[in-house]
């Protein structure tokens, strides 16, 4: 560290404690309260990184989240590194590494540095003007465009770090500690409102808290000691909580807020373990108060990027927030007052300040006579032309301004320098405000947008509400927050404020220079390498809307978006184009205000919290058993159990096989189930499904087929009727809850005369499945007391029974086709049921099926799964069930659309079987159905919906929805795939058991 | 005899938070709307159900809890026999209520899994992943609210200050336990 470079101890920073870092590999110390960026300055480091498209060096140019240069790569950790880290936001930490990037080999000596070389040559547009022809060529154009975009490199490895998020509710969120913030909060406070303070510093209080200067008092007081008062008062609020480190990323309507808080960013590597790294807050404010201030605007002249160029304000906190100088012999250029407060700043710290370059005419105002009190040497109507230095300003070329301010005049004068302050005026922060919906307005003065018209409970306050002056920011804000909380009176109505107030006020969006503007490097958006020229290009070229030129000269499209940039941009193109500002408007604000890591916004939502799980009350038996899962919807449901050395493949051929040939037992807890009660409750299933329902005789189930409004299948199951106002519905598992809204929602809106009431109890009973052609003697060795005779208990019906002293209920359906029975059990006893089923059929070898079996059981049969053999598009009459609409009831939903034009055509596509040729031949689910592979281009008739071997049959079968496919019934068919196409033949969807002989067996 | 699965059959112990599953409670969904419907609930149960929503009526067996303007849910206080799932309240009201048509009675369980959270934290714990406000809520005994954590369905009734009963369906219930019990170490 450059010892001349310190001032003498400050508050802010703790000069007992040094913190050791690395930049560049280069072992360097800093202070504790450092960020990277001060303790770079003070090492007397300005060469950062390099410009992403000229590979220009660039140095440190703020103290804030509007960096554009000094981003960094932090971390050699693959799981670790982050790019895109503005140095001036990083707090110093014991062990911090941080790199340049964007540059090789090194930010000193960069090959890529040759493009500034080549920078006529490539303005904007470049790539999209050049890489357009041959088109042929792109390919291999986008290899080298992709190698050389992007900025920083991405983690390798998975995050280590823990991130959170946590919701909050207030009565106000207040956004901003700085002096309205605070008067902000401590008003709500004391109002006894649960108030909330954000700020994204460590420590509250803005640029005021380290102003101290004497042309500044509140009460008679040094406005920097009143305000440290004022803080230390807020401790003393119960119902007023104070986040610093926490920033402000979007704020979305009805005030809902997300922020980003850091929590051990700023601790040692060793401090950090096991603890939660950033946390993403989700607030409900009933009121916000917006108090984000305002950020200084640069100049826009003949390079305007070396390293070495500050904004003025920012040297101000450099010197009197951290204690470091950034530089020996500082020259400030301006259009306001502001730089003459840090002219004053450095004068004190012993900083020569050679000059100040004013592009005005005059100042007459406390803070510049008090600075030329100090003997500090102004320029008035002076611009600077050009700057010198490669990688670090050493010198500036000035000149006078003519009098209509459009080019230079008398010689060229010479300044040495290492350090120079820029000021072109404060745009005030309404990022946050138009996020919200609001709308601005332009202020012409001094050619501001302020907030306007807002939909939200919220108020600006501020500079970023366009009140620059201490005694505006002061008595404004007391106002407005009064205002905002309908209030008379505060603790601060009556304030004796004393400040300099800026009258004389000048704005040249492009300084002249003495060379044409060609010649010239005068950069606007200084991340992006996009300069004043390439604007008025755009322009020329014929864009006109200001999210056009954005887009083709890449202004604010970088990482700090533009918060630098934006306002010359749309001051060059109102001046070029001959259009008001106010009139050109700006450019959408999109949250997040500053960069969010993918870990904050994942928060906890990894690993086994990726996604919610659900689990039948038959899991666990499933995972001692070896069970491999697969996901519907949310549930792990059973896929297959592999045997040692089994593939899926095998697996599922022998648990098939085993269905068939003689028992097979099935979790099917994961279908929907909702129960129905009510008067009205047959006709309310006649409404719904496409097939009668009041004949069903209690005791009894049916399958039944819902549409929807179009007449397309939505969902499907069995219903049993338990009593004669009681039924319990079975839908798809995947469909469950959908269903169950949309019948809820029919009978709250269309049917609210229907005495029906629905309740899901899809978690209320296991439902365990045995099917096979000894299924019969499993059950009765498991519910002895039950008649199964085929008379008393035939196919589609349902008996009560006990097993031990638990009520359960069997149904005798089917899925697969085989002899079947459902027992329904309340799934507390669900697993201990499925095992003493399993033990009862040992001896019948029972056989464990999971979902990729019965998905091929139901196969063989031709029997439809919802949403696989289905997509949205499917009629009744497409599936071929046309024997399930009723052709005598009123209505149902969707009956009307089935007597469309378009769903009665005879060549819609229709659900049909195919056989490959080649019996080992299996499809692939989705491939493509052709009748001629030489027409061109080819016509494809329909897909593959499912397909398998099936053990049973010894052969490949598939489902498929093939155009006209009813007509097309033993066509020969062809499915092309990559390296072959497979003959297919078409088919009945039927496979197996065509008389259903088995179901009964 | 078959045996009894909760799915949780835990008690964390935390500093300051407590979470516990209290099972089997029986617990019954009640539907109507009819004036008839409610008269004869207060008759079965002594307790009115309550009208006003998301708030509680109960005694010291059992909790009617608001669900929505025909919807209530009904649970015991007091744990059930395991060996047997013949339910003696289920039946009264499906009789008193389900077969003369003044609503429906639908016995659910093990549709719901019953945690108790107790403590000064849970709070702060249940503020990880729900959206609720509940400033107002935890001040207010006999309050309800069914919303969302860590985007799970949940009903949570407020039984006392820092003691809450949460319900949260069954097959849901492993996933929110494990949620819960990994978001403790944060607070």
């Amino acid at each position: 560290m450059t010892k001349d470079l310190r001032t003498s101890n400050n508050k802010f920073i703790d000069q007992t404690t040094r913190v050791s870092f690395k930049f560049n590999g280069q072992n360097l110390y800093g202070f504790k309260g450092d960020t990277l960026a001060s303790a770079l300055l003070a090492n007397n480091i300005h060469l950062v990184g390099r410009s992403f498209k000229y590979h220009r060096p660039r140095g440190i140019m703020t103290c804030g989240s509007e960096e554009p240069n000094a981003i960094v790569q932090i971390e050699n950790d693959p799981s670790l590194t982050e790019p895109n880290v503005r140095a001036t936001e990083i707090e110093l930490y014991e062990g911090l590494e941080a790199f340049s990037q964007h540059c090789w080999p090194s930010v000193n000596f960069d090959i890529g540095g040759i493009n500034n070389f080549f920078s006529p040559l490539i303005p904007a547009g470049f790539y999209y003007k050049t890489f357009m022809w041959p088109s042929k060529l792109w390919m291999f154009y986008e290899y080298f465009i992709r190698k050389s975009a992007g900025l920083g490199k991405s983690p390798t490895a998975p995050d280590k770090d823990i991130y959170d998020h946590k919701y909050l509710h207030c009565d106000v969120l207040v956004v901003g500690g700085g002096i309205s913030g605070i008067i902000a909060a401590k008003i709500s406070a004391k109002n006894n409102m649960n108030t909330v303070l954000l700020d994204d510093n460590p420590n509250l209080g803005g640029t005021t808290i380290y102003q101290d200067n004497d042309c500044y008092k509140i009460n008679g007081n040094n406005s920097t000691r009143w305000l440290e008062k004022e803080i230390e008062s807020l401790n003393s609020f119960n119902n007023l909580t104070i986040k610093t480190r926490t920033s402000l990323a979007a704020y979305h309507n009805y005030n809902y807020l997300l922020a980003r808080e850091n929590l051990t960013d700023h601790l040692n590597t060793n401090e950090k373990n096991s603890k939660i790294r950033q946390r993403l807050w989700k607030i409900r404010a009933k009121k916000v108060i917006i108090a984000t201030g305002a950020i200084e605007r640069p100049l826009i002249f003949n390079n305007n990027d070396r390293p070495g160029i500050i904004l003025s304000s920012s040297i101000k906190k450099y010197i009197d927030y951290y204690g470091v100088k950034c530089g020996q012999k500082i020259s400030l250029f301006t259009n306001n007052d502001s730089a003459y407060e840090t002219a004053i700043s450095l004068n004190n710290s012993g900083v020569i300040v050679n000059s100040i370059i004013d592009i005005r005419d005059k100042s007459n105002s406390p803070i510049v006579k008090q600075a030329e009190k100090l003997g500090i040497k102004t320029r008035w109507k002076h611009t600077i032309v050009n700057t010198i230095g490669f990688k670090k300003i050493n010198s500036i070329e000035i000149m006078r301004l003519s009098n209509d301010e459009s080019s230079v005049v008398d010689n060229k004068i010479k300044e040495d320098c290492d350090c120079l302050g820029i000021s072109g005026g404060w745009t005030p922060m309404v990022h946050l405000f138009t996020q919200s919906g609001g709308k601005l307005k332009f202020r012409e003065i001094d050619n501001v947008f302020l907030p306007d018209k807002t939909q939200s409970n919220q108020t600006n306050i501020g500079s970023c509400n366009g009140d620059f002056e201490l005694d505006d920011v002061l008595t404004n804000s007391n106002k407005y927050v009064k205002e905002f909380f309908n209030i008379s009176s505060s603790y601060y109505d009556n304030l004796d404020i004393v400040c300099s107030k800026e009258i004389d006020k000048k704005n040249i969006w492009l300084l002249p220079s003495d060379k044409p503007l060609g010649k010239t490097k005068p950069f606007l958006d200084f991340q992006n390498d996009s300069t004043a020229k390439d604007v008025k290009l755009a322009l020329r070229e014929g864009f006109k809307s200001i999210e056009h030129v954005k887009r083709y000269t890449t202004t604010g499209m970088g990482t700090d978006q533009g918060k630098l940039s934006n306002m010359h941009a749309l001051g060059i193109i109102a001046e070029t184009a001959g259009v008001k500002m106010g009139e050109l408007g700006t450019t959408t604000f999109r949250p997040p205000y500053t960069p969010l890591t993918f870990g904050t916004i994942v928060g906890r939502n990894v690993g086994e919290f990726f996604d919610i799980t659900r689990k039948t009350p038959i899991h666990s038996w499933h995972v001692e058993n070896n069970a491999e899962f697969e996901n519907v919807g949310q549930w792990k449901r059973a896929w297959y159990y592999p045997k040692k050395k089994e593939n899926m493949h095998d697996a599922v051929q022998r648990e098939s096989k085993a269905a068939r040939d003689s028992a097979g037992i099935l979790d099917a807890s994961t279908l929907g189930k909702i129960d129905i009660q009510g008067i009205d409750s047959s006709e309310f299933l006649n409404r719904v499904y496409t097939n009668a329902w009041s004949k069903l005789e209690i005791g009894k189930c049916r399958y039944g087929l819902m549409l929807n409004e179009d007449g397309m299948v939505y969902d499907d199951g069995v219903t049993a009727r338990l009593s004669k106002n009681h039924y319990i519905m079975t839908t798809t598992t995947g469909g469950a809850a959908n269903v169950l809204s949309k019948l809820e929602d029919y009978l709250q809106t269309e049917w609210p005369e229907l005495d029906v009431y629905l309740t899901s109890v899809t978690d209320h009973y296991a439902t365990i499945s045995i099917c096979g052609p000894n299924s019969k003697k499993i059950v009765s060795k498991v519910i002895p007391d039950l008649d199964l005779s085929d008379n008393k208990f035939p196919h589609m019906s349902f008996k009560n029974a006990l097993i031990d002293k638990i009520r359960c209920r069997v149904m005798r359906i089917s899925f697969t086709g085989e002899h079947s029975y459902e027992i329904n059990v309340q799934s507390s006893y669900g697993k201990s049921v499925w095992a003493k089923c399993f033990e009862a059929g040992k001896e019948f070898n029972i056989t464990p099926y999971g979902t990729e079996a019965m998905h091929l059981l139901r196969a063989e049969k031709g029997f439809i799964i919802t949403g696989q053999d289905t997509d949205g598009t499917m009629t009744p009459v497409d599936l071929q069930m046309d024997w399930i609409i009723s052709k005598k009831k009123y209505d149902f939903i969707g009956k009307r659309s089935l007597y469309r034009s378009d769903t009665i055509r005879e060549d819609r596509k229709q659900l049909v079987g195919l056989i490959t040729d080649n019996p080992n031949e299996v499809l692939e689910e989705g491939a493509q159905i052709v009748a001629d592979t030489n027409k061109k281009p080819i016509e494809m008739l329909g897909h593959v919906t499912s397909s398998y071997f099936s053990p049973n049959l010894k052969k490949s079968i598939a489902l498929a929805v093939v155009k006209s496919g009813k007509k097309l019934i033993g066509q020969k068919m062809f499915v092309p795939m990559e390296n072959k196409t497979i003959n297919v033949t078409i088919t009945d969807t039927v496979f197996l058991d065509k008389e259903n002989k088995r179901l009964n067996a | 005899m078959l045996n009894y699965n909760s799915p949780i059959n835990d008690t964390k112990n935390y500093s300051e938070i407590k979470i516990t599953e209290i099972e089997p409670i029986i617990k019954i969904n009640l539907r109507g709307k009819k004036r008839d419907f409610i008269t004869q609930i207060g008759k079965s149960l002594t307790i009115i159900p309550p009208i006003e929503p998301n708030t509680s009526s109960g005694n010291e067996r059992l909790n009617i809890i608001w669900l929505s303007p025909d919807e209530w849910m009904v649970y015991s206080n007091e744990k059930i026999n395991s060996i047997e799932n013949n339910y003696n309240l289920e039946d009264k009201l499906f009789n008193e209520i389900s077969k003369v048509n003044f609503g429906s009675v639908t016995n659910v369980t093990d549709q719901w899994v019953m945690l108790n959270l107790k403590g000064e934290k849970i709070y702060e714990l249940l503020s990880s992943g729900c959206p609720f406000n509940f400033n107002d809520f935890k001040n207010s005994k006999s309050s309800v609210t069914q919303t969302l954590i860590n985007h799970i369905d949940v009903i949570i009734h407020n039984k006392d200050i820092y003691d809450l009963n949460l319900f949260v369906r069954r097959s849901f219930s492993n996933h929110l336990w494990s949620w819960m019990n990994d978001s403790v170490r944060f607070l």
